[in-house]
């Protein structure tokens, strides 16, 4: 499973992809904020599209060295699930999220994000 | 520590807003006894400061937190032009008609995902996940934006607390 999306270093954030066995994994670090937005929404599209390109059963999200994710970014999430979800359901693939508990923003937003596609995502702390 | 306040102004600057976040942010863990609250209003005080600075149209654009007895105000200002003002009033007072916080955050997600043009949410989530009641001022072009909270445990430096 070779994965064709260039690392995201960003001034404030970076992300890292890789895929193996029908698994796609994503680690995001930095700050969300209004400056990485631009270089967030390219790198999510991709990551959507080689992980519809490889038929991935699943993308596991490593938020938990994300220290911060403001409203802007977080909507480049929304719109991606939102993606997913409009899928043929044979093309859908289920989305892990890792969170860490000491980074309390991370409880609420993620949760809110799994209410918006109760049967796509999870979390793991 | 009676009546804690922070105030700042500055140049309209989407890179400050990050740092007055973590500026802030070290303010009310020296203030507030709570930590999942200091990390709310943290959130909060974020998106008041992006939205200010992204709508300012003049030079200046700034923020006030206090704590009076065990209410938190977070207090964003800036000048704004008058389709943003009217926006601005629109978008809240359609907000606080909706009393369930958590449902009018998941219809705005809903409306957002599908959205070209910035993403809408900061208020709302303010209100659903920093549990933080919004409210406006407006004179001709000048916004204030205030968002509240009851603090449930006392702060840093009142009787009985370390």
């Amino acid at each position: 499973m070779n994965i064709e999306l260039p690392k995201l270093a960003g001034g404030v954030i970076s992300a890292e992809a890789s895929g193996d066995a029908g698994v796609v994994r994503v680690r995001f670090s930095g700050t969300a904020d209004l400056e990485a937005k631009d270089d967030l929404e390219v790198f999510v599209k991709k990551l959507h599209r080689e992980a519809v390109r490889l038929s991935a059963t699943k993308v596991i999200v490593d938020f938990r060295e994300l220290e911060f994710m403001n409203s802007s970014c977080f909507k480049i999430f929304v719109a991606w699930l939102a993606q997913v979800r409009d899928l043929e359901a044979t093309q859908q693939y289920r989305i892990h999220l890792l969170s860490n508990p000491n980074l309390l923003w991370q409880r609420r937003s993620l949760a809110a994000l799994s209410c918006f596609a109760v049967d796509l995502v999870a979390i793991e702390t | 520590m009676e009546h804690p306040f922070f105030h700042v102004s500055f140049a309209p600057n989407v890179k400050l807003v990050s740092t007055v976040r973590r500026f802030t942010a070290e303010f009310y863990e020296r203030v507030l006894v709570d930590q999942e609250v200091s990390e709310k209003v943290a959130l909060a005080t974020h998106e008041l400061l992006e939205n200010a600075v992204a709508y300012a149209v003049d030079g200046e654009t700034g923020v006030r937190i206090e704590v009076v007895e065990d209410l938190l105000t977070i207090k964003t200002w800036n000048r704004a032009s008058p389709d943003r003002v009217e926006s601005l009033r629109a978008a809240i007072d359609q907000m606080n008609q909706e009393k369930d916080a958590d449902k009018y955050y998941q219809a705005m997600l809903e409306k957002t995902a599908y959205r070209t043009d910035g993403s809408g949410l900061g208020l709302a989530r303010i209100r659903a996940e920093a549990d933080m009641r919004i409210s406006y001022a407006i004179e001709t072009d000048r916004v204030c934006i205030e968002a509240t909270t009851s603090l449930n445990r006392p702060l840093h430096g009142r009787k009985g607390v370390q």
